[in-house]
């Protein structure tokens, strides 16, 4: 279930700007056990190590400080590696010993406060960088990108008189006309207001798509992480915890804290006896192995548990959150035990009601023990909010 | 592609260095020369002048803190919380003072409140021929002129934090039943506090450091008493004891303000700004507003003035504007440009370091260009005239050892425009350039210098407009003969030729105006 580190590098169909020959891989970007501190001996970032293919969205998903962002700004070459080195298409670019300058590794970069500058006009924002192209070209390159993004006849407008996602509209395709080899994103969408985030959000990965942009996007937000990214590297206190599909991140989680950091989960403790494991929930599969009796713990998300009203259950309702589409309930179980459980929005039971609960138990994922305790442990469910 | 290593060292830093280290030599060598005085000096400063003048100044500064209070905190509390007619106007006005240096404001003062002037005579109808008023040349008099000089330091800090001030803490406070007098003691005033406290450190260090005033009203404060040692006595060493004692002084209060700015940040809740709901004042309390704040304008601002444009427009003041005349304009300007151009210069690298790569070596750099700060112009002359005479004697006399006074005395007020101006460029307009391919070079020239250029106009207009009315520096080391139109009002108004000294009082407080304008609209809002 430890799903692959170092993506095997594999070769990208198109070369990329410079002729390299000699590449020692040919991912557009990768990163080989990359370390990073602003002071020594206190890491931002330890010994990460993943690759981005040719045209693919990738996510940098953690919580504030876990060095995300300390990520991006060394692959676009604001901050220095310790260790480690990283290729920018096959390259090497940054390293202890090698630091190329930002302006010639041909990224594009869009900050959370997009940076546009504020004396410019937006088609002298987007222009910016392309002073060496003869005028008429530039026109006809920033007048493309204007189309792209939805910008058409705004291009004599001032970035203070555009609304938050226009403006992150110019900081993308000012990034985007320089045909960057890698996008970087510092949280795109953490200056929109929720509706704006969510259409912006939908556009942005349709014009990547459309412009096949190798891209990396930090954020703290893992709805946003599975609906953009084709991949995800989750990061805790600078070190990555998992690089996998959003699907596989969700379902098959490889440590308790990337289970609970990318959606809802329960940790229900349970023994190891002749490969089965026993919990207050019922028996579930060994899935890693253990020794007869072994601690380990069960993790349960609430869209897989069903509840069955019953007279004389030993089980009762605590709570009921009303989401729209769902009930989320909070169900004690008779050891006292907090469980989670997603039911339909129909499905509306009183606080105190019996129950009883079933598992679908199509995909468990267990842990040892001692794996879960220092995060969430079973003692104290985790109530992350879906 | 280029690959470079990490620079330890940058050019730009050495110059940062190096300018730090000039400023600061002028300062360590008077303060060097202070303490290695013969003892004998120490003590008969000590059993002589010492204390009157510390207790002199010590006092000036404390009454005028206490005016300064009341009239500032008061006057921005009017403008902010009451809606009467008028009072966009007002809100103006009450800056104009700063206009008036000290100096014009006291010599428009020892005419008024002398033996024989208006309010005397006004005095005299109602209390009978006898009656007297104080003498402006008093510790009152100096008193009144340094407090109406210096209140709208207070009001403008007031001000601002009243209107910066979340109004969801007042609303709190009425709506746990709280009266309107009680919120304004229990909460309004608390809040205010670190603001108050940075206007009368402010005050302070203004008093503390002012020589035009009283060296007309003639009151012996520590800064006045330098230049005594200096032009009466030509006792250097004398002046040096006196010229610590002052810097220590001052730098006590600058670390007092600086500290109550720093706490004030903390006292003004970010996030969604509500403007405060001003109570309607009908006719008569319009009438009594009015005539408050009306009273305070007129004494500090209105009367002066017309004053000052009734003298100049007399026979006598109109004859002395001749090609002399037009002489001191030119000496002052082209002074003030000299410093004002040297100042951006030095500053630049400096500010930008400080804001760019803030390690302690660059913050402390920066520091050590505000030390003009605690310099009071008599203490900047002599710094800069000791180490002159010391290690390049020919200079001595020349306009040149007055420009190095002048960009060490005014530096602090250009580098507060600079400052800003880089600081509130976030560092992701030049990364975003390196990105896109622009070098750090073409990243200068199109992004920072760009940006920056309001902030460095502004700091090289308000160098420029200190200089034209800087008068203690001015009076040290200035060559022979060559007279400023500062210069020019002190002498005519040291000898009680008041009309002659006019127009060029009037000019100075013509052209403070425009760096008024600057230094407020930085930070204005209207309430």
């Amino acid at each position: 279930m430890i799903s692959d580190h170092s993506t095997a590098p594999r070769p990208s169909g198109e070369g990329t700007l410079q002729g390299n020959l000699f590449t020692p891989a040919s991912s557009v970007l990768e990163l080989r056990h990359v370390s990073c501190a602003y002071e020594t001996g206190r890491p931002a970032v330890q010994g990460v190590s993943f690759a981005a293919r040719e045209g693919e969205i990738l996510c940098l998903l953690g919580p504030s400080g876990c060095g995300k962002t300390t990520i991006l700004r060394a692959i676009a070459g604001f901050e220095p590696v310790r260790s480690g080195q990283l290729f920018l298409s096959g390259q090497l670019v940054s390293s202890p010993e090698v630091m190329t300058p930002t302006e010639s590794r041909h990224v594009g970069m869009v900050f959370q406060e997009y940076a546009l500058f504020p004396h410019l006009h937006v088609q002298d924002n987007i222009a910016f960088g392309l002073h060496h192209l003869p005028r008429s070209e530039r026109a006809s390159r920033v007048q493309e990108m204007l189309r792209l993004t939805g910008l058409d006849g705004f291009e004599r407008r001032y970035p203070h008189e555009l609304s938050g996602g226009q403006q992150q509209r110019v900081a993308l395709a000012r990034a985007l006309v320089q045909n960057p080899v890698v996008l970087l994103l510092d949280e795109p969408f953490s200056n929109l207001d929720p509706d704006m985030a969510g259409r912006m959000r939908q556009e942005l990965h349709d014009l990547l798509r459309r412009t096949k942009t190798t891209t990396v996007l930090v954020t703290h937000d893992h709805d946003e992480a599975f609906a953009m990214a084709d991949r995800i590297a989750v990061l805790n206190q600078g070190r990555l915890e998992q690089f996998d599909t959003p699907e596989m991140m969700y379902h098959m989680p490889a440590t308790p804290f990337v289970a609970d950091f990318v959606g809802q989960a329960d940790f229900i403790p349970g023994t190891v006896s002749h490969g089965i494991v026993h919990t207050e929930l019922g028996e579930f599969p060994d899935t890693i192995d253990s020794k007869d009796g072994a601690a380990v713990v069960v993790m349960i998300r609430p869209d897989d548990i069903h509840l069955v009203p019953t007279e004389g259950a030993r089980s009762h309702v605590l709570s009921r959150q009303f989401h729209g589409s769902e009930n989320l309930y909070t169900v004690s179980l008779p050891s006292g035990q907090i469980v989670h459980s997603s039911q339909g929005s129909t499905s509306v039971y009183q606080v105190g009601t019996t129950v009883e609960l079933r598992v679908l138990a199509t995909h468990t994922v267990l842990f040892r023990q001692e794996e879960s305790t220092n995060t969430s442990g079973p003692a104290q469910p985790t109530t992350r909010k879906h | 592609m280029s690959t470079t290593r990490h620079q330890l060292v940058s050019p730009l830093q050495l110059v940062a260095l190096a300018t730090a280290g000039i400023i600061l030599l002028p300062l360590g060598y008077v303060t060097a020369q202070a303490l290695s005085a013969d003892p004998a000096v120490w003590s008969r400063l000590w059993a002589t002048r010492i204390p009157e003048l510390l207790f002199n100044t010590v006092s000036l500064a404390g009454s005028v803190s206490v005016i300064t209070l009341i009239l500032g905190v008061s006057t921005a509390w009017l403008v902010t919380r009451v809606e009467f007619p008028g009072r966009r106007l007002w809100e103006g006005a009450l800056v104009l003072p700063l206009a008036m240096p000290t100096y014009v404001l006291a010599y428009v003062f020892s005419y008024l409140l002398g033996f024989g002037g208006p309010v005397e005579h006004l005095w005299q109808l109602i209390a009978g021929p006898q009656a007297r008023v104080f003498s402006p040349h008093s510790y009152w008099g100096a008193t009144l002129v340094m407090a109406l000089d210096t209140f709208p330091f207070v009001y403008l800090l007031s001000r601002s934090a009243l209107l910066s001030m979340n109004v969801s803490f007042e609303e709190v406070a009425r709506a746990s039943g709280v009266s309107r007098l009680s919120t304004l003691w229990r909460v309004t005033l608390p809040l205010m506090r670190p603001s108050i406290a940075a206007g009368i450190a402010l005050v302070i260090l203004y008093v503390v450091s002012d020589f035009g005033a009283v060296s007309l009203l003639r009151y012996q404060t520590l800064t006045y008493a330098v230049f005594q040692q200096m032009t009466g006595r030509a006792d250097n060493t004398a002046a040096s004891i006196l010229s610590l004692l002052l810097v220590v002084l001052a730098l006590i209060f600058l670390i007092t303000e600086r500290w109550f700015r720093q706490r004030s940040r903390f006292y003004q809740t970010t996030g969604r700004y509500q403007a405060p709901q001003r109570r309607q004042y009908g006719w008569l309390g319009t009438i009594a507003v009015t005539g408050y704040l009306g009273l305070i304008v007129g004494a500090a601002f209105a009367l002066p003035a017309v004053l000052l444009i009734q003298w100049s427009l007399s026979p006598e003041a109109l004859a002395t504007i001749d090609s002399r005349f037009f002489g001191f304009i030119w000496n002052s300007g082209i002074l003030a440009a000299c410093a004002a151009t040297g100042g951006v210069l030095i500053g630049l690298p400096l500010a930008y370091l400080a804001s760019r790569r803030p390690t302690m070596l660059n913050l402390g750099c920066l520091q050590a260009a505000y030390a003009g700060y605690v310099l009071p112009g008599p203490v900047a002359a002599l710094a800069v005239l000791v180490l002159f005479t010391k290690l390049a004697p020919v200079v001595y006399g020349s306009v040149l050892i007055l420009i190095v006074a002048y960009v060490i005395h005014f530096l602090p007020a250009g580098l507060q425009s600079l400052e800003p101006a880089l600081q509130h460029m976030s560092p992701n307009l030049e990364e975003v350039a390196r990105t896109l391919g622009l070098g750090i070079r073409a990243t200068w020239r199109r992004v920072t210098l760009p940006l920056v250029r309001n902030g460095f106009v502004v700091a090289w207009v308000l160098m420029f407009l200190q200089t034209m009315k800087e008068l203690p520096a001015t009076l040290l080391l200035r060559p022979v003969g060559f007279d400023t139109l500062a210069i020019r009002v002190w002498m005519e108004a040291s000898e009680e030729y008041f009309q002659l000294a006019a127009p060029s009082a009037l000019l100075i407080v013509l052209l403070s105006l425009p760096a008024l304008v600057l230094l407020v609209s930085k930070d204005w809002r209207a309430a």
